[in-house]
């Protein structure tokens, strides 16, 4: 798992590549904590490299997402492969996260 | 703590009474300060009394040559007293075969007569340096068991909450399957006898492991079966997810399948929360997945609707539903037993009975994963639809 983070515009990019499970579910949460804990900008995940999330690593999104949104923070996913598309839909996140199709259209989506 | 304040106690054994008061006067800051405290024997025989005697002697500092028995034959005693006794050897200088001896037969270290004292100091300070570090490393191990004993009762616990003895009636065979990955999981399945002959059947996965995740799933598997006298799938999990959401501070979640399953007319009416979408195996070997019904995982957020979607099946159906530990099982070369595999074992064993089809998918699942470690509870609930008796 890799973490990464830029700032574009008025959102803070955090590209997340490899697997996120149970194994590293904790690094990943201390690490998007800190990254967004250090600004107050809207932040985009970008999941374009994102090979396999578990149940332990939707949490840590859950969580990041909820923390947001109780500081009028906005929250979205982008660029998410097939299967972990299909994890969204069926456990119902897709309901309540702002999910989009490329980077681009997240950054757009921040402006308004 | 109070054990790092009390005075350590070391035994000095020497057959030379000149020994005693030469010790007590060169050591006398350290027995002032309260860091020493001396005791003594003349021999091996009075040493292992006394070590018996009193109980909690940290070290001992032993010459070797004594009446009765001699400090090397003492050396191979300790132990029987207790395992934990540092020893020190005090001998000739240039004894060289002695020293050797003792050093194989456990002591700690040793120093040279005439005893230099600021080296005999030296040497007791990194005896009882080392003697504390190996305390912490026995109290660390033991916790670890603790823990460790205390997650394998979390596990029985979990395990033990599960029905064993499903319902049974005319027109349908139940079976289930919880197998827990090393870590306490949160799977769970639960058949629930309704009104009118009905059954409640839940399939579940927290999310995460360990010791929150089995707390939540206890919390879950409580709460749904207090919910399910509702013969309504749908507002029997609003009501847990309402219920969930209320009391969770940590941000965990549970994903649910759960469905009331009819044995008169084969109707099976479900809610799904988040889950994998259970596998419709039909008397041909066909196979479908039960559409979604667009629920969101319970705990996340309250005041949701949970939709419901009916379904009647024909006799020789089979409903298998199954946690994420199943597809996901990985094998040596990292492939995901997947979906597309699990049909085809669930159409390969068509014809048996709900028992025995449950044991060919996890058998094929074991063969799949060989030796690699199972990392997710693989937890499965089998519903065989036979049809009322003509």
């Amino acid at each position: 798992m890799n973490v990464n983070t830029e700032t574009s515009g008025n959102s803070l990019v955090v590209a997340l590549d490899g697997r996120v499970d149970s194994s590293n579910a904790a690094e990943f949460n201390a690490t998007i904590e800190n990254a967004t804990a250090d600004s107050d900008l809207g932040v985009v995940l970008d999941c374009e490299n994102l090979q396999y999330i578990s149940s332990a690593g939707l949490r840590v999104i859950l969580t990041t997402a909820k923390s947001l949104q109780s500081s009028q923070r906005k929250f979205v996913i982008c660029t998410l492969s097939n299967p972990i598309q299909d994890i969204f839909v069926i456990s119902g996140f897709d309901q309540i996260i702002n999910i989009q199709g490329s980077r681009a259209e997240a950054l757009a989506t921040m402006e308004a | 703590m109070e054990e790092e304040q009390r005075p350590r106690k070391i035994l000095v054994v020497d057959d030379e009474p000149d020994l005693q008061p030469l010790v007590l006067q060169r050591m006398r800051r350290g027995i002032r300060r309260g860091r020493y405290q001396f005791l003594f024997a003349g021999n091996g025989v009075e040493a292992l009394e006394l070590l018996r005697a009193v109980g909690d002697i940290d070290m001992v500092v032993s010459d070797i040559n004594m009446p009765q028995m001699d400090g090397l034959t003492l050396l191979e005693q300790i132990p029987s007293v207790d395992p934990n006794i540092r020893a020190i050897i005090v001998s000739a200088y240039g004894d060289m075969a002695n020293i050797r001896t003792a050093m194989n037969r456990g002591a700690f270290d040793f120093i040279t007569k005439p005893i230099d004292f600021t080296d005999l100091q030296v040497t007791i300070d990194r005896t009882l340096e080392h003697l504390a570090e190996w305390r912490s490393v026995l109290r660390a191990r033991d916790q670890l068991v603790s823990v460790q004993n205390e997650l394998s009762i979390a596990t029985q616990i979990q395990q033990s909450v599960l029905p064993t003895r499903l319902p049974q009636g005319i027109g349908f065979h139940l079976h289930a399957s919880m197998e827990a990955a090393r870590n306490v999981g949160g799977d769970f399945y639960d058949t629930i006898p309704l009104e009118d002959g009905r059954v409640g059947l839940a399939i579940a996965d927290v999310s995460d492991k360990g010791v929150p995740a089995a707390l939540f799933m206890m919390a879950s598997y409580t709460l749904l079966r207090a919910a399910a006298r509702t013969p309504d799938a749908g507002s029997t999990m609003q009501k847990v997810n309402d219920l969930l959401t209320e009391t969770n501070v940590v941000g965990m979640f549970v994903t649910m399948f759960y469905a009331v399953f009819d044995p008169v007319s084969g109707s099976l009416t479900y809610a799904n929360g988040g889950h994998n979408p259970p596998v419709l195996l039909h008397e041909d070997g066909t196979t479908e997945q039960l559409p979604l019904t667009g629920g969101v995982a319970l705990g996340v957020m309250s005041d949701l609707d949970y939709n419901v979607k009916s379904i009647n099946l024909t006799p020789g159906d089979t409903v298998f539903l199954y946690t994420d530990g199943i597809p996901e099982a990985i094998n040596g070369d990292d492939e995901e037993f997947g979906m597309e595999r699990l049909c085809t074992t669930l159409t390969a064993a068509r014809d048996r009975n709900a028992h025995d089809l449950t044991d060919y998918v996890l058998k094929d699942l074991q063969a799949f994963v060989g030796d690699t470690p199972q990392f997710d509870d693989i937890t499965c609930l089998t519903l065989r639809f036979t049809g009322a008796v003509q």
